[in-house]
């Protein structure tokens, strides 16, 4: 039978990557990390609020903010650049294209700009940031570095996205007026994807400051280096301070980005916050804007753009740009590599799977329709089982990866089964919300058809809504699959394993040729997974937003 | 069962203030009766049709299902009186991605425990396929068992909600204009189906086609505004009733 086959070869796959991903559940309950766990709850309050240390957790916080803002700016900057070339629409196929050919130098350089932007986003930011802190030195100016350039390559290809899709009349009417490209571009193009450019722009600021808090784990600054040390000092306390002050961080961030967002007419498509058609952007007052840009000057300090001003960071960073090439492809190394490359694969699959059953389990009481159905009796225990498993949900998904695998590292120590909890516990929050709101948003008619046969509410569930629901709970797993796939090859720099710790080891050593063979690994393999993952993902036929961007959103949700 | 409304009132909420849908309604339908509605668009059919499937409560009035107030039923009281009562929908609402068959097998939910119900999602029991498989042969469907429920024609679902019903096998169904949106030919057919579907059973039908529902249904009643405007046997139904009760509002 076809469908016992396909059981037994996921059941196969599962089996290998449990044994790849080194899960030892006996860990969990050994006596020593048990009470390594409860010294760390026991720690974690009181939090510390004494003014000596609150001071340190204010400026690690605005220096994070300035981080990112930073980072937002100069990655819009790069990613407009590499956006504009990388418009397939406007250099390499199309009307305009067949009206008038650009030279081959033109068409070359948009098809490098494509390939840098995928560059760029395919190596993670933490990557980045551990080899910035290399060639600049520890502290903030290299995590900017590391979101200017990782952001640079998701925005480049949003950017190149949405400006393919604006309505081509006005841009061939343009053209055939005699105007240039660059002529079409910034009077026909821009003006009608500006504001979705802008509210694109937005959501990579909201995904900044999650990722600029991360990056201080490998030394970049901001609230990730103070939590690093606090752990290392077994100052749990400082350690609630800090994830308290993050989360404030980030729900301010987001508050301000939908208030921005707020002021573009609303028509984000239901649920998902993609936008369905342009937007229209307001200018802003005098005063207002010296305001920004008095702000924007106080982020570049913060984000350590002084520090550049030392005299021998150009020969610093030639030296070592220098050691990363060539790439150590011996191949001893090679076969070297193999194990832990296999271990990112299995970490990444059993984090994945970790975080569908917990963060499923998880979802079916947060999902509304079910849990406060107005009709069904024990109403108030309903409610409270409703937002407990919603507040676990948000505490799970409020935790970066990252973070987790500190965390996770005191309850079964160094390895990949610290990676696959952390990636388990934060994939769960994500995917337990996601899929609650898929269930409550399948159309009502059927479920309430079944409602008035007396079937019970878990029944309408599961005989109603899963099965309307089950596809797109399935391209959420995958897109959550790829994403953690991305998360796994940066574990290993905090302690949890795979092909990270490779790399963290020859970045240590010194071992420059060999971090960069593992950059181009790291490269691939989330290229080859991306790609794959297109493939599989059947597309929605309603949705009108470019994919990159979807996944856009999708992180800064 | 029996169904006893007593000055039943409904209210809707709507966009421009209030929307009064029934207006004191006083209806007593016994078991194994054969009632047909008439009433022109708006008179109120499709909200009567939800307070007899107890999937809405009154406003106002008492709403009596088998001696029961069902305003004050919850949970397992309110989900076993829904058991009792079969509805097939103008557009039945089918579960799309489900098959006929999943379809079919739908009517039994009520009657399942939740294990079993769980079970039947991944590999039903072969008695309740046979159930299932022998009520979508009665409505002429058993070749088209395992099409998607999104891949069947509208006369086609309506005999798969026909086939959920005989499932859940209820003693009394309701239907809500069943063959207001099929073409004369599959009226007569489905009308043949249901009506046999239907013998020894409460029947209830909010009914479009004011000749089939005086020839093959005992009681009439006429719904005008939210109020009952006659509730007659068939055969003292009167053109004059029906002209009154078809009536397009005065002007003015």
């Amino acid at each position: 039978m076809k469908r016992a086959a396909l059981g037994g070869a996921v059941g196969a796959a599962l089996l290998l990557c449990w044994m790849g991903a080194g899960i030892r559940p006996a860990a969990l309950v050994d006596p020593a990390n048990l009470r390594s766990v409860g010294a760390f709850a026991r720690g974690l309050f009181p939090p510390d609020l004494s003014p000596g240390f609150l001071r340190v957790v204010a400026e690690a916080t605005i220096r994070t903010l300035g981080i990112s803002v930073a980072g937002t700016l100069l990655s819009s900057v790069l990613g407009l650049l590499l956006g504009v070339l990388g418009t397939a629409s406007l250099w390499r196929r199309g009307p305009l294209f067949e009206a008038q050919r650009p030279g081959p130098v033109l068409a070359a350089l948009s098809l490098g700009a494509r390939a840098a932007a995928r560059f760029l986003r395919s190596v993670p930011d933490l990557v980045w940031a551990l080899l910035f802190v290399v060639a600049f030195g520890l502290g903030p100016i290299a995590g900017t570095l590391a979101l200017a350039v990782s952001y640079a390559g998701v925005l480049g290809r949003v950017y190149a996205d949405l400006f393919e899709a604006v309505p081509e009349g006005p841009v061939l009417a343009l053209h055939s007026a005699g105007a240039s490209r660059l002529q079409l571009f910034v009077a026909a193009i821009w003006p009608q994807s500006a504001g979705s450019v802008t509210a694109y722009t937005l959501y990579s600021f909201e995904c900044c400051v999650r990722s600029a808090a991360v990056l201080g784990l490998v030394g970049a600054g901001g609230i990730g280096a103070e939590i690093n040390l606090s752990m290392r000092l077994f100052e749990y306390g400082q350690v609630t301070t800090l994830l308290m002050s993050f989360v404030v961080l980030v729900l301010a961030v987001d508050a301000f980005s939908r208030a921005l967002r707020g002021r573009f007419r609303r028509n984000a498509v239901h649920g998902s916050g993609v936008l369905r058609d342009a937007v229209e952007v307001r200018p802003l007052r005098r005063g207002t804007r010296i305001l920004w840009a008095l702000l924007l000057v106080a982020a570049f300090a913060q984000a350590g753009f002084g520090s550049l001003a030392a005299p021998d960071v150009l020969s610093h960073l030639w030296r070592f740009a220098g050691q990363l090439f060539p790439p150590d492809l011996s191949r001893s190394f090679l076969a070297s590599i193999l194990t832990p490359l296999w271990q990112t694969v299995a970490i990444s699959v059993m984090g994945t799977a970790l975080g569908v059953v917990v963060g499923g389990a998880l979802a079916m009481p947060a999902t509304a329709s079910w849990m406060l159905d107005p009709e069904a009796s024990l109403r108030p225990l309903r409610a409270l089982l409703y937002a407990a498993s919603r507040t676990v949900l948000a505490v799970l998904r409020s935790i970066p990866e990252l973070i987790w695998v500190l965390l996770c590292i005191l309850a079964v120590g160094l390895g990949p089964f610290a990676g696959v909890l952390a990636l388990g516990l934060h994939t769960a929050g994500v995917l337990g919300k996601l899929y609650a709101e898929s269930l409550e948003e399948v159309p009502p008619d059927a479920v309430e058809e079944l409602r008035g046969i007396g079937a019970t509410g878990l029944q309408r569930l599961l005989w109603a809504a899963w099965p309307q629901a089950r596809e797109t709970l399935a391209s959420y797993t995958l897109l959550r699959w790829d994403h953690n796939l991305r998360a796994s090859t940066v574990v290993g720099l905090v302690g949890g394993g795979g092909i990270g710790l490779a790399l963290y080891n020859a970045v240590q050593l010194g071992f420059y040729d060999r971090a960069a063979t593992l950059v181009l690994l790291v490269f691939v393999l989330i290229s080859v997974t991306d790609a794959l993952a297109d493939l599989l993902r059947r597309k929605p036929a309603q949705q009108a937003a470019p994919e990159s961007a979807l996944a856009l959103v999708a992180e800064a949700g | 069962m029996s169904f006893d409304l007593q000055g039943v009132r409904v209210v809707y909420p709507g966009r421009a203030g209030p929307v009064q849908a029934l207006d004191g309604v006083t209806l007593r339908i016994g078991g194994g009766e054969r009632v047909a509605v008439l009433g022109p668009s708006g008179a109120g059919k499709s909200t009567l049709l939800r307070l007899l499937n107890a999937t809405l409560r009154p406003t106002a009035g008492t709403l009596r299902i088998h001696g029961r107030d069902a305003s004050a039923l919850r949970g397992r009281d309110l989900r076993s009186l829904r058991r009792g009562i079969g509805t097939i929908f103008q557009h039945p609402s089918l579960v799309p991605p489900l098959t006929a068959l999943e379809n079919a097998l739908c009517g039994g939910l009520a009657s399942w425990s939740l294990w079993r119900s769980v079970r039947a999602l991944v590999a039903p029991a072969p008695a309740d396929v046979r159930v299932a498989a022998t009520a979508l042969a009665t409505v002429g469907l058993a070749e088209r068992a395992s099409a998607r429920a999104d891949e069947l024609s509208g006369g086609q679902q309506q005999r798969v909600a026909i086939a959920r019903a005989l499932v859940q096998d209820p003693p009394v169904i309701l239907a809500d204009e069943p063959f207001a949106s099929l073409d004369p030919g599959l009226t007569a057919q489905l009308a043949e189906l249901l009506f046999r579907v239907c013998e020894g059973r409460t029947m209830v039908a909010m009914m479009h086609d004011v000749q089939l529902a005086l020839e093959r249904f005992p009681r009439i009643v006429g719904l005008r505004a939210g109020q009952v405007q006659f509730d007659l046997p068939a055969r003292e139904v009167t053109p004059g009733h029906l002209s009154q009760l078809y009536a397009r509002e005065c002007v003015g």
